[in-house]
């Protein structure tokens, strides 16, 4: 027996709820809202909110607008005048997460022990973020897996096999006999000073 | 060749249910993490003495979930014992996920380690079978987490948790509507979900041997016998869809329950009232995680030779401030605690659980005080979020110790591997690779 769809006005309240205070209003502060007297009215609203998709509740119940139907602006937005070209930038900005990571759910990190690849550029407890399941190119640092050890090295191909290139000339070129295990492929250094 | 007489149902894929489980989860974890632990037996668990989960090479010597640490030495003296790392788990979990909402965003979350997702509809945007579609999400998980999945695909969560267990490690199996009664011939009745003990003994008393059997009796027969619940089995086992995929990240609760078991054992009353008042608050801290406050409020005492004492109470008013259910948690601990008796655990189940919001006062309490406690509450679990779970706690606890990670407790490699401004409160939420 779902009935009236909500009034525009309760939105544009809580529209103009959420620009002055950047999130939306408790049940009790929805009571001074609306004119309410019980909080249940203020519950029972903000279930039919939930159910025609303007808003949800996030993990600690508090309720959170959903962008696509409650429509808050994409600019930040400012009370006077002009959209502020500083948020404006702000909207497209990447984490640093972001930049260094592509795929979330493949990604590893290891903390690097030795100095075979210091020409890389890979010194002694460097951090390496390490791809999963990623297609390595030729010439790409690898994880490999060698004598149940990981280790970096350069990938090439020589042939029909593969060769694990140290950069650091103090160590030998390892030809690994039968299968090669990749632990995945390397796509970051990160050091930390 | 099919005998028509045992069909089931004749229709094939009315609705596509599958069931992944990862194989061996924990352990799973740890050897794809660390390379020298791939084939060989181990477990993990060690910082408890009990077996969480053990690697195929270890089950294959018998070391399994709920084996003493030393009963598993005697099995399999090579075996490697690891502490559990929930941290590192949790985000293999969280992972896992993700790559099968790739697949469907219908995926709900049931465990740790197991999900089930609705695939009704998608052979045609993966333009493959369901079995292709299986294949599909085991081996991106396999490539890009480096563990292993088993895929049950079947009409309803009940038949879809068969087909998963069906073959492990690493198994597919596809059961359409046409081909159900050949599982269930194969399929005991303890192995069905739902069935325990208690229940199995009545069937078989009925003369049933196989989930086969079960079905093939009437609808009034499941029912008359076990009520709604062995109902809605007896159709979900028929391939009826009963119980719909919850897409939402968790469940709806039914009950909180925390147990912790405290090292070593004790019989000093304050030391056991606080590991019991510890677990309500953790208990309510997931209540007002999910704005649910309980009805009933439940307290077990477990002694050091596994005895169990323990006894419920009704809450007057549902609420998930900790201080409003202390009163009732010590009339039953006064009630059920013996001196002289070495206890080893404290289990908490808050149950009954409603609606926290629209809680009515009733007319002897103060109002007043009640909604100062809501805001009291919220303030100790934003202090909690800023210094770590129980940064305000009872006094009572004040002298709790953190179990598990002492001696005994062996750390794990990820915590005393800690990088530069990591603490064990905040940490990269990524996997280390060792």
């Amino acid at each position: 027996m779902q009935t009236k769809q909500i009034a525009e006005e309760k939105l544009d309240a809580l529209r103009r709820f959420y620009r002055c205070n950047k999130r939306l209003p408790t049940y009790s502060e929805m009571c001074r809202v609306f004119g309410y007297s019980s909080k249940n009215a203020a519950f029972r609203l903000a279930k039919k909110l939930i159910d025609e998709g303007y808003v949800e509740k996030d993990e600690t119940g508090r309720l959170t607008p959903r962008a696509d139907r409650f429509g808050i602006p994409l600019v930040g937005y400012v009370q006077a005048g002009f959209p502020s070209p500083a948020e404006e930038e702000l909207v497209d900005t990447l984490s640093l997460d972001e930049y260094l990571i592509d795929k979330p759910e493949a990604s590893f990190l290891l903390k690097v022990s030795g100095d075979s690849m210091i020409d890389a550029g890979i010194f002694e407890g460097d951090l390496v973020i390490i791809e999963r399941g990623a297609r390595p190119n030729n010439g790409d640092v690898v994880l490999a897996c060698v004598d149940q050890e990981w280790t970096l090295k350069h990938l090439h191909r020589r042939g029909k096999s593969y060769e694990l290139v140290p950069a650091n000339p103090k160590y030998p070129v390892i030809h690994p006999e039968g299968e090669l295990t990749l632990g995945g492929v390397v796509k970051a250094v990160i050091r930390r000073y | 060749m099919i005998c028509m007489s045992s069909l089931i149902t004749i229709r094939n894929w009315p609705r596509a249910i599958a069931h992944i489980d990862a194989d061996a989860f924990f352990a799973a974890v740890e050897q794809s993490i660390d390379p020298k632990l791939k084939g060989r037996p181990i477990a993990t668990g060690a910082e408890r003495g009990i077996i969480a989960a053990a690697s195929y090479e270890a089950k294959a010597k018998g070391v399994k979930r709920g084996v003493s640490i030393s009963e598993a030495k005697v099995l399999c003296p090579e075996c490697i014992f690891l502490p559990s790392d929930y941290e590192t788990y949790s985000i293999y979990s969280k992972r896992m996920f993700s790559i099968i909402r790739r697949f469907t965003p219908v995926v709900e979350e049931y465990s740790i380690d197991e999900a089930f997702c609705d695939l009704t509809g998608l052979r045609r945007l993966y333009r493959t079978d369901y079995r292709g579609i299986a294949v599909k999400i085991q081996h991106t998980i396999e490539r890009e987490l480096g563990i292993t999945v088993s895929v049950g695909i079947s009409l309803s969560k009940s038949l879809a948790k068969l087909c998963s267990k069906f073959r492990k490690p690493k198994g597919v199996t596809i059961v359409g509507g046409r081909k159900i009664h050949l599982l269930l011939e194969r399929t005991a009745l303890d192995a069905v979900w739902g069935f325990g003990p208690n229940t199995v003994a009545l069937l078989e008393k009925h003369g049933l041997e196989c989930a086969l059997k079960f079905v093939e009796r009437p609808k009034s027969f499941a029912s008359g016998l076990l009520g709604k619940v062995g109902r809605e089995i007896w159709m979900e086992l028929r391939g009826e869809c009963v119980n719909k995929v919850l897409d939402g990240v968790y469940s709806k609760q039914v009950s909180i329950s925390k147990a912790k078991t405290f090292t070593p054992p004790s019989s000093d009353k304050n030391i056991v009232w606080a590991r019991a008042l510890r677990n309500l608050e953790s208990a309510c801290i997931k209540a007002r995680r999910y704005a649910l406050a309980p009805r009933r409020i439940v307290l077990l005492l477990k002694a050091q030779d596994f005895s169990m004492r323990g006894d419920e109470k009704k809450i007057i008013r549902p609420t998930s401030s900790t201080n409003e259910l202390v009163p009732a948690l010590r009339d039953i601990f006064e009630a059920i605690y013996r001196p002289r008796i070495l206890y080893r655990a404290t289990n908490i189940i808050l149950y009954n659980l409603v609606d926290a919001s629209p809680s009515q006062f009733n007319l002897f309490s103060d109002p007043d005080k009640l909604l100062r406690n809501e805001k009291l509450f919220a303030a100790v679990d934003d202090a909690a979020s800023k210094y770590g779970k129980h940064a305000i706690s009872f006094a009572d606890c004040a002298d709790l110790k953190e179990q598990h990670s002492g001696s005994r407790g062996r750390r794990t490699w990820r915590r005393s591997n800690r990088d530069k401004g990591e603490s064990d409160r905040k940490y990269i939420g990524i996997p280390f690779l060792k």
